[in-house]
């Protein structure tokens, strides 16, 4: 196990007061909270800086961290002393947070502050009635999945409590039909498959959050998708047929003569199918043809004399 | 930690015909029926139906609300600094799709 250094996590040093860690927490907890920022790691940042403010909050679970010592680095091999968990009971709030997956919390902070105490929370629920928690996952699909429904595959971390009341961690693993036309941002719920239920009663559901990976080729407005189609010039002043590869297979689509660039042609109905199916747009651009050769050169200049055009007037 | 069956599941979008009601989105996101009521009167979440009884809420609902939660349980933010933090995503989630689309350009 790495031992977790939460001085350092929250970049506090350790005879800081609680007014310094907690202002040194919120301002690390607003700038990695997963759904306002945009760092690469900030799931994973909001978690160690939630886990290290749990600790450091509380006066007597701070002293019984601080008891280990000043000489412990971050990510040093740790073994806790015997009998050194300091019965804090964490997991209680930690379920009741109901931010990311499970609250998954270090090995670390597993063993210091969270198992013993665990284990005697949880235990009184014996002969209880409670029905299981919900639980929530985020799941990315491919844009064509919505558009023919799909069947997914995905694993899921769910803490599982045992007949003595043991939290552990379970990894399920669940195949999944996805239907046709979800949009990105909604939610799909499956019944009973959240958190079983305690002495009998009724499991909590699965939530399940659903975005699309980002695409090379098409981007993806609500029920409407575009693509970009990019045209040769005299395909664009000519106008021609063209075949364009849309996630329900290539269309043949009639350019029409004279269009600019940024010009959209819209597909009705050929966005994310549904009962208010989405618009597919193509969007037209013009890409030119470097002049290498004298053949190809002298074919810019003929163009220059057949138009009198400055872009700038 | 053990690996369980697998088998094919249906599921369900929450949308305008598949729906929460406020007791339902209570247990969804772990809040009182006060905390999502004065979500409402802020205009966090807005649920189709006349009267409280008759609430219902839809998938987006359901993130806007674990959202607000999360705002107010990590970061301590009242009813209407949260109603202003998600108008302010919501804007910056627009702009970024509208860049995307004209970024090519």
């Amino acid at each position: 196990m790495k031992f977790k250094d939460y001085y350092e996590t929250l970049g506090v040093s350790r005879d800081a007061s609680p007014e310094q860690i907690k202002t040194a927490y919120r301002k690390l907890a607003r700038k990695y909270h997963p759904d306002v920022s945009k760092e690469s790691d900030a799931e994973a940042r909001f978690k160690e800086v939630g886990e290290a403010y749990k600790v450091l909050k509380d006066s007597e679970s701070r002293a019984s961290y601080d008891q280990l010592g000043a000489n412990w680095k971050n990510g040093q091999d740790f073994q806790p002393p015997p009998g050194s968990s300091s019965g804090f009971d964490f997991r209680g709030q930690g379920a009741q947070a109901g931010f990311g997956e499970g609250m998954d919390f270090s090995d670390f902070f597993e063993q210091m502050f969270a198992r013993q105490a665990g284990a005697t929370s949880h235990g009184h629920r014996h002969g209880m009635h409670m029905q299981g928690e919900d639980q929530h996952a985020k799941v990315q699909i491919d844009l064509e999945d919505a558009y023919r429904g799909a069947e997914r595959t995905i694993s899921l971390r769910m803490p599982v409590a045992d007949g003595h009341g043991h939290i552990a961690h379970q990894e399920r693993t669940l195949s999944i039909k996805i239907p046709k036309g979800i949009r990105a941002g909604q939610t799909l719920r499956l019944a009973g498959q959240g958190s079983a239920g305690i002495g009998g009663a009724k499991a909590g559901d699965l939530y399940l959050e659903v975005n699309f990976r980002p695409h090379s080729r098409y981007r993806v407005d609500g029920r409407d998708v575009y693509v970009d189609l990019p045209l040769a010039p005299w395909e664009a002043a000519l106008g021609a047929n063209i075949s364009v590869a849309t996630p329900e297979g290539a269309v043949e689509l009639t350019i029409p003569a004279n269009s600019a660039s940024g010009r959209k042609l819209r597909l009705k109905g050929k966005g994310i199918p549904g009962k208010d199916a989405g618009d597919l747009y193509v969007v037209l651009g013009i890409a030119l043809p470097a002049a290498k050769t004298d053949q190809q050169k002298e074919a810019y200049r003929n163009l220059q004399q057949a138009f009198d055009f400055n872009p700038r007037s | 930690m053990n690996t369980s069956f697998q088998q094919t599941l249906e599921s369900e979008i929450i949308d305008d015909n598949v729906h929460l009601t406020l007791v339902e989105l209570c247990k969804v996101c772990k809040s009182s029926e006060d905390v999502i009521r004065s979500w409402v009167v802020e205009g966090v979440l807005m649920p189709s139906g006349q009267d409280q009884q008759g609430w219902h809420f839809n998938g987006i609902a359901v993130q806007r609300a674990r959202l607000a939660q999360s705002l107010a349980q990590e970061l301590e933010i009242n009813e209407s600094g949260i109603a202003l933090a998600l108008d302010l995503l919501d804007r910056i989630h627009q702009l970024e799709a509208q860049l995307a689309r004209i970024s090519h350009y």
